[in-house]
């Protein structure tokens, strides 16, 4: 039997629930069919968290098959966005998608990367220095400084998958105009994997000091809020607490989703909740950053 | 004398590839590694940054902080930018550590507080550092 998940026409981290509560509907040895024809839109948490779908997917039973976008122009962007590279390996896709090798100059500052080991995380770190310099600087206000901070978080939200995940995972870098909620240019680094999670990796260290309230929630709260590590080393931890204070200086928001829950740094400019707890469960884990344009930092905001 | 390491070749030897970036926990450990043959226990050690692109929080805990800890008496770091500071500062002060660096010349610590102090009169009792009329300490050993 094939059950159909359909992929939201506007994918992206607020959608993402949607595509969760469908994903987990899905029972062990039932084939997936996901469905993006009528997909208009995909944020890089959107297009990464689709891959995480599939492998998890693949895991359960038989290959994932996946509808591709209906919209050229929508079907293009996915291609240019390194999307159909790593989705080739995981569904059988259906439908016309062009041969356009992932850009190289665009707003996708990063297409769609495949993080399995040690060694994709340089090649990330170097990638992105080169190609987000100008754009950070130029037109999101930040200090050309400001730089290697993002290079060291997208590092560190990287390795996550490496250290944590147990398998191997999807990171995202793209700037993009945000009319609907902030009316400045952002940049939004995502990264997702079909692993374990967090309440998996940080239980044989944490569950018992949480006791009754031990659950994805409290996981997610321990690793972003308490800088607790499943490592005993007592240097762990540093990753998400680096990530936290370069966010909190350049008013980004962080929001880390896990199993069930899903926790957030909330800057001022957002309305989104800290907490949520009791979502349609999800495997693995899936991080999002975004950094805004830079209020007084002059940044030249294009329409 | 004293270790004179330069960082960007270490790491070099420690990886395949040409990197420039110091991130990843595995890529720590491995250059700490290197370093640590060549360091005796208790050592005054000189640690150079000069070439090195972006250094991660893990890397500044897997080389820095852990050789502090359990392996040099004072660690003196030079070559920094800013953004070294940034990643080598919170992960040294959670730990409640500190090194030793130059700037503009002057030593002074970074990380925590407390140790910064004893870890200047170190130098200048072992005759490596000197004492400025101002006050400042300077590096004198190389």
């Amino acid at each position: 039997m094939t059950r159909l998940v359909e992929v939201p026409t506007q994918f992206d981290d607020r959608s993402f629930d949607q595509f969760a509560a469908a994903y987990a509907q899905a029972t062990d040895g039932e084939r997936l069919l996901f469905d993006a024809h009528a997909a208009e839109w995909a944020s890089p948490y959107g297009l990464v968290g689709l891959l995480a779908a599939g492998e998890a997917a693949a895991r359960r039973g038989e290959r994932p098959l996946l509808t591709a976008p209906a919209n050229p122009d929508v079907v293009s962007y996915w291609a240019r966005a390194g999307f159909f590279r790593e989705a080739g390996d995981l569904f059988e896709v259906h439908g016309k998608v062009p041969r356009t090798k992932p850009a190289v100059e665009s707003d996708v500052l990063l297409p769609v990367t495949p993080v399995r080991a040690a060694e994709d995380v340089h090649a990330v770190v170097s990638t992105i220095q080169q190609r987000a310099s100008a754009i950070l600087s130029s037109e999101l206000g930040l200090d050309p400084k400001a730089t290697m901070g993002f290079a060291m978080a997208l590092s560190e939200s990287c390795q996550n998958i490496v250290e944590h995940a147990g398998t191997g995972g999807w990171v995202a870098v793209q700037a993009y105009n945000w009319r609907r909620k902030l009316a400045r240019r952002v940049v939004v680094i995502a990264v997702a994997d079909a692993g374990v999670g967090f309440r998996h990796s940080l239980e044989p260290t944490q569950a018992k000091r949480f006791g009754e309230r031990w659950g994805d929630a409290a996981a997610l709260e321990a690793a972003l809020i308490q800088g607790t590590s499943r490592f005993r080393d007592p240097g762990r931890g540093q990753g998400l607490a680096g990530i936290r204070r370069y966010l909190a200086r350049w008013e980004g928001k962080v929001a880390i989703r896990s199993g069930t829950a899903r926790i957030a740094i909330v800057p001022r400019w957002d309305d989104d909740l800290p907490l949520k707890d009791g979502l349609p469960a999800f495997p693995g884990s899936q991080v999002l950053l975004i950094i805004p344009e830079q209020e007084s930092g002059g940044g030249s905001s294009k329409q | 004398m004293i270790p004179h390491i330069m960082v960007q070749a270490v790491l070099q030897q420690s990886v395949s590839g040409f990197y420039t970036d110091l991130v990843t926990r595995p890529t720590g450990r491995a250059v700490r590694e290197n370093i640590e043959r060549e360091l005796a226990p208790g050592t005054v050690a000189v640690m150079d940054f000069t070439g090195v692109g972006c250094l991660d929080y893990s890397c500044a805990d897997e080389i820095v902080a852990k050789l502090v800890r359990d392996k040099v008496k004072v660690l003196l770091l030079r070559g920094l930018t800013e953004a070294h500071r940034e990643a080598i500062q919170p992960v040294l002060a959670g730990a409640g550590l500190a090194v030793l660096c130059e700037r503009d010349g002057v030593l002074e610590g970074l990380g925590a507080s407390e140790p910064a102090p004893a870890l200047l009169d170190e130098l200048v009792e072992r005759r490596l550092a000197a004492r400025n009329p101002g006050g400042s300490i300077r590096f004198t050993a190389a």
